[in-house]
Order: structure tokens, then sequence, then C-alpha cells
């Protein structure tokens, strides 16, 4: 058998369905295969680094369901294999799972710059759990099984094979075997430890015991683990507040009455106060970002610290650990909840506390969000958000981009279905969202899935409305334009004098865009058009774009300054000159 | 700042070393010495790394991040007091006969070429204290040409 033939053969037997991807000198013949696979599906998007989101799409979007599976993309080598990069180095900073198959010129001229060819395994190496270049025909199925179960065992993380094109056209020996029901990587150091030490546990339910004020924290592997029901079964048996790091949202109800909402740069007040005020963080799958944790020598300084994570590198990197449980979040979760040790408390200072906390900015958040648009008269973007979470009962998938909108939408969409939010996190990748959204809504095809950008980030992955079109994908492409890269505009405001360099910007006529991809489209410039044009949004049947004219001067609040403590967060800011805003918001219509 | 000694077991394929070295890289560390070898067991090899670091948790990071990569089996710091520490140098210099004679009672060395009467190259093994100490008393400037192996090392 061939090496392309055996490629297809490992991911079909992997379960994989769809293959996102764009094709190339290096890499036809594996493409010419794929028709010949039929239960697998090949979706083109217009370029490799979509190709990379739909994947990691999939793969967040299936985790939850009865059918998880992992995103795979394909690219040619050289110029195609570099498109890869971002989407690759996104998944690795966000800890998805996924595959990437590169073609590399053939073994006979690697090395020597042949036309096409790149290092890509020394270009992919910092930026996945693991590479691969299989050399021979026989080595390329136990590569794919060896490299699907690297990806998504423990920590996930994007992997690559960089298959030269002789060993995807060459056949393998006569008596070439691989039964892949058999298969088990031979990776001695590769180690899977689930399972939380009993001993850790004890000491982690003493400082519970002993604490006044812990807090919970909703990571990013509490959603890869599935384990929103235990955390809340958890946090409702031993009454502890539960705040989340960004990618921590939806693993629970956000309105429930123990939640604090989103920590961290634009968290919540009282989750960064309750931070300030906590003696015990009881940290379950994050790894301190700095985004999460502003200056360190700062942080929490009264806590002690709890840390239940999968990957032992994380524990102890950025904030001391004083109980290290290096082990999957539901398998803790499930520890804790047996131990019979642990007991209830009232905690009704505690809570009167983090009562007050929430009052601090509630009214003027209340007060922005029933007025709906800035000084101007233009929209603004909470109340857009808020909107579409009222009416769609928070109950929806959100896949943001990056910037302003992205923290609005963390922060003012109600989330009640347990992985639902999907965002480029740790990497801040603008133009994730809307290639991302097409993964995941072939992993949710029965749930409705709304794409939101930004005018700047919507504009890095615009092509892929064609795979929008040609695929049928039904998802619903929200624009909230404010004419602006909002969110270093908001910077701009704050620390550099309202200078805007390089800030403004014009767009296209996004209808007349939409129109050419044959795609839907409605322009909301008046507060009263925006529930109707959600509603007709709901209503429509395939895709659909709805552009949104927002008030550029609207801020995402409070704020922690990069770098800066908790004091420092900002909870209002007035403009020197609030109205001398002259930029274009483009679009003819 | 502290020398310390890494010690890691790792499968021989390719690019691991390509790895460990960008990490350690990325870590902003600038490394001492490294060596490779094949180990006991048939595909796996054994590397020693020493670096320069004060800060005992910055070299658990190190240490984990080395574990974390799919090919390392393990990883520890070895006790410099409890561990041997050995290198091989091979020197090529400037001195006369007579006067190497008196260093032979007091270091490990062979001579393995004699150019001239004052040129000889010399291998010294021995912990790299030892080796400086060699190199220092027979006087740096004499030294036309030298090849250190970097540190292996071992516990006792
Ligand atoms: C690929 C990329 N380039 C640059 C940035 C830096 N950046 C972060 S947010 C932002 C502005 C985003 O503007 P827009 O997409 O219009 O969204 P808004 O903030 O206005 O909601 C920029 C430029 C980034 N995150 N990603």
């Amino acid at each position: 058998m061939t090496g392309k033939t055996l490629v297809l053969r490992a991911l079909k037997d992997l379960g994989v369905r769809y293959l996102f991807g764009y094709t190339g000198g290096a890499i036809m013949p594996i493409f010419d295969e794929i028709e010949r696979f039929d239960d697998m599906t090949f979706l083109m998007a217009r370029h490799e680094q979509g190709a990379a989101f739909m994947a990691q799409g999939l793969t967040r979007g299936a985790l939850s369901t009865d059918r998880p599976e992992l995103g795979v993309c394909l690219s040619t080598s050289g110029p195609g294999a570099m498109n890869l990069v971002t989407g690759i180095a996104d998944a690795h900073m966000d800890s998805v799972a996924m595959l990437a198959i590169t073609g590399q010129v053939a073994t006979g001229v690697i090395a020597t710059d042949a036309f096409q060819e790149s290092d890509v395994v020394g270009v992919m190496m910092p930026i996945c759990k693991q590479t691969y270049m299989p050399l021979s025909p026989e080595e390329v199925e136990s590569t794919v099984h060896e490299a699907f179960y690297v990806a998504k065992t423990g920590r996930g993380g994007p992997v690559l094979i960089d298959i030269p094109k002789d060993i995807q056209n060459n056949e393998t020996p006569a008596d070439y075997e691989f039964a892949a029901e058999n298969f088990t990587p031979q990776l001695p150091g590769f180690l899977y430890s689930p399972n939380p030490e009993t001993d850790a546990i004890k000491r982690a339910a003493d400082l519970i015991n002993r604490s006044e004020r812990p807090l919970l924290f909703c990571g990013h592997g509490v959603i890869n683990a599935n384990a929103g029901a235990l955390l809340r079964k958890f946090a409702e048996k031993m009454n502890i507040p539960i705040a989340f790091t960004l990618h921590g949202l939806s693993a629970l109800p956000l309105d429930h009455p123990l939640s604090l909402g989103m920590m961290g740069m634009h968290g919540t007040v009282e989750s960064n106060r309750a931070i300030m005020e906590a003696d015990l963080l009881i940290a379950l799958g994050m790894r301190f970002d700095d985004r999460v944790t502003g200056k360190l020598n700062e942080y929490a300084k009264n806590a002690d610290v709890i840390h239940v994570e999968i990957d032992s590198s994380e524990i102890n990197k950025n904030v001391a650990t004083s109980v290290a449980i290096n082990a999957d979040v539901a398998r803790t979760l499930e520890a804790l909840l047996d131990e019979p040790m642990l007991t209830y408390k009232p905690r009704r200072r505690w809570f009167s506390m983090i009562e007050e906390f929430r009052t601090v900015m509630a009214a003027d958040l209340e007060e922005e969000i029933s007025r709906g648009t800035g000084s101007g008269g233009k929209l603004l973007m909470k109340s857009i958000v808020h909107q579409l979470s009222e009416l769609t009962g928070g109950r929806d998938l959100i896949v943001p981009d990056v910037g302003q909108h992205q923290m609005m939408a963390a922060r003012f969409y109600n989330y009640q279905t347990e992985n639902s939010w999907f965002a480029s996190g740790g990497a801040g990748t603008m133009g994730a969202s809307l290639p991302m959204a097409i993964g995941v809504k072939l992993a949710r095809p029965n749930e409705r899935v709304w794409s939101i950008s930004g005018d700047g980030g919507f504009q890095m992955n615009i092509q892929e409305l064609g795979t929008v079109m040609e695929y049928g994908i039904d998802i619903k492409i929200l624009i909230l334009n404010n004419g602006h890269l909002g969110m270093v505009r908001q910077w701009q405001t704050f620390f550099f004098d309202e200078r805007y360099a390089g800030t403004p910007m014009r767009s296209p006529n996004f209808g007349l865009i939409a129109e050419a991809y044959g795609i839907t489209y409605l322009k909301v410039e008046k507060l009263e058009d925006v529930k109707p044009a959600l509603e007709a949004a709901i209503a429509h049947t395939g895709a659909i774009v709805v552009e949104f004219v927002c008030e550029p001067n609207e801020f995402i609040l409070p704020m922690i300054p990069a770098g800066g403590g908790f004091n420092d967060m900002i909870t209002s800011f007035s403009m020197n000159s609030p109205d001398t805003d002259e930029a274009d918001q483009g679009g003819a219509s | 700042m502290k020398r310390r000694t890494l010690l890691a077991f790792m499968l021989d394929r390719p690019g691991v070393l390509n790895k460990v070295s960008m990490l350690i890289r990325r870590k902003m560390y600038n490394v001492d010495t490294l060596t490779v070898c094949s180990s006991r067991i048939k595909g796996i090899s054994r590397m020693t790394i020493t670096l320069k670091e004060d800060d005992p948790r910055k070299v658990e990071q190190v240490m984990k991040q080395l574990a974390k990569l799919v090919e390392v089996i393990s990883v520890k710091e070895l006790d410099t007091n409890n561990s041997y520490w050995r290198e091989v140098a091979i020197v090529k210099l400037e001195i006369e006969a007579a006067r190497l004679d008196e260093f032979h009672h007091r270091y490990n060395f062979e001579v393995l070429d004699k150019k001239s009467e004052d040129m000889h190259i010399l291998q010294v093994a021995g912990a790299t204290g030892h080796i400086d100490g060699f190199l220092d008393e027979i006087g740096r400037e004499n030294i036309i040409e030298i090849a250190r192996t970097g540190v292996s090392a071992m516990e006792k």
C-alpha cells in the first residue's frame, strides 16, 4: 500500500470525518486519495490559517458531545505550511488537540532549498506538542496513530506530520501489516497521570476546611475534562464562590449564585476583588497567565493555593503552590466530593464582602446596557451582546474574535450551555472567529453558532466567507463595527493621551461583500433595530451577516493595566475629548 | 551563580537535541556544557547539561519543561557534592618536556604526541576543577589549541 492511502486509512480508523485544507504540489498525492474515502468530507478553506482554525473549532466544539473528534488540517509544503503557523501556535497556547498534515518536498531534495521547501518541522517544533516526519511508507500509519494519541492525551495540543512527497507515493513492502486496534505507542517518557494522590486530596481538604474565604477558579481544564457539573456540585456542597478564566467560561451557568464571572484584566470587579481578599485559591485546570494575575508579586498575597493541573510544568511556574495536584480536574473533583473530612460553612462574612464588590460597577454597567448607545447615538457593544443573550436565553454557542467585542461577549452573554464559548485566548489571534465558528458548527450541527467579530478581525479571515458559501454553513456572523481597532484604541485612550496611531480604519461595504458571496446581510444603526435584526438572524435559515454600527468611545471596564496589580484596577474613565471622533465608518449604504 | 547539572534520559529520535536546546534558549540560559551519549539501553540517550542558576524554582521549571517533551523519559538534578563530574581535554601547548615532568605526579594526563622539543599534545582527564587547575598552573598563555568534551556526570 502507498503512504497516501495509509494516511487516510489511519485517519478513518481514528474516526475523522472532516478534513480542512488547501492543496498544492507536495500534498497532491494525499488529496488525490481523499475521494476514495467517502466517509470523510473535505472542506476547502480559503487560506490555510482558516483551515487550522476550523480544525480547532471542530475539536473544541466536539469535546463535550458523545462523539469527541479531532480537527485535522492539510496543506502543501512551503507557503502552505507557513500559512498554518498562526493557527497552530494559537492551538498550542490554548491547549487544543489537533493534527496538521503537511506535504513536504521529496526526501531526495530535502535541505537543498527545493521549490516550496521550508523546514516545516523546524518551524513548528516550538509551537507543537510533537512533530513527525515519516521517512518510509511503513512508518506512516503508526505515526498518525501516535500523533493522535499525543495530541489528545493529557493537556491537549497540536501535532504536526510533515510527509515527503515520495513517502506519500511509495509502496510499503508486500508483508506490511498494521492492526489499529492493537496499536499502543512506545513512549516511556510520555506519562499521563489523571488520578490525584490521596495524600494531596487530604491536604487540600484540610486547607479548605481551615479556610474562611476560599475561592474556586474554573479554568480551561474544567471544560476539557467536561467537569462543569462536578464543579457546580462541589461548589454548592462546600458553598464556595467561583471565578472563571476566559477559557473557563461556560463550564457552568454564568448567573449561578456562586459565580463571580470572569477574572483578570477585564474580569469583573467582584472576582478580582475577591481574589485580593481570599485566603485560599482552588485553581482548577489553569496556568495563571499574566492577564489573569497582573503583577505577580502583588497577586493574591493572602491566599494559599491549591493548584489542580494536568500539566505538571504549569504548577509552581507563576504562582507558588501550597498543595500541588497534578491530575485530571474531573477525577480530582470526584475525589474531593468523596472526601468525608470536608465540611460545609455558611461563610456569611465572605459572601457579604462579595455582595459589596458586586455593587461597585453594577449600576454603571446596567445604565450603559439600558441606554444602549453612546453620546453620538451609535450602538454600544455591551447592549448588543446583552440583547443577544436575552433573546437566546444564553443557550447558543458563541465564537468571538479578539478585541473589545470579545471581552464584551465574555462578560455580557449569560452562558447556560456547557462548552458554549470558543475564544482565542492565549494567543489572542484576530481573525480566529469566522473559521473557528465553521469548525464549531460542524461539531454541533443542531445548535446555533454566532461568530462575533470587530471590523478589524473580521477582515483578517474574511475570505472564509467563501467556505461558508460553498458548504452552506449555517452560522450567524455579527460584525461590531466601531471604525477602529477598538481594543488598541482603548489603550491609546487610557495610556497614550488619546493619540490614535494606526487604529482608525475604513472598512469596505460589508453588504456588498456578503452579497458577492450570496450571503444575506443586514445593517443595524439604531438601537430599536438591534433586537429585530437578531430575531431575523435567528429566523433566517443559513448564514447571515449582521453589521452593527458601534460607538468607538465605548470601553470595556474594569481594566487592570498590563503589568499592573489589582489595586490599579480602572473602573471608570472619562475622555478629555469625547466627541472629536471623526473616523470614517466606511461602508457606503 | 550556582552551577547546576541536569541529567536526562530520552528516546534517541530525530530532533530531540534540537528541542532541548531550543527550550533552554527560550528560558534564556546559556548552556555551559551539554553532552549526549548512548545509554545502557539501546534507543535511549543520556544527556548531561550544565548551566548556571541560583533560583531553585527556575531550575525546577526547566526540568519540568524538559520532562514534558514527548521523548524525554526522566530528568533530575544531580547533587554536585554527591556525584562524579568528569571531562576530557585535549591540549596542544608549548612547554618544555622537563617542565611537563613536574606535573606528572599531581595531574592525570597523558602525552599523545610530542611535536618537537617544546610542543606537546596532551590529554587531561578528570573533574572540571582538576582540568582548570592544570591549565592555570601550566599557564594558559602557552596553550595553542584546546578541545574539551564538556561534563559527563554520574551520582555516587
Ligand atoms: C493577528 C493580530 N494582530 C494584532 C493584534 C493586536 N490587537 C488586539 S485587539 C486589536 C484590535 C481589534 O480590533 P477589532 O477587530 O476591530 O475589534 P474591537 O476591539 O474593535 O472590538 C488588535 C489590533 C492581535 N490580537 N492579533
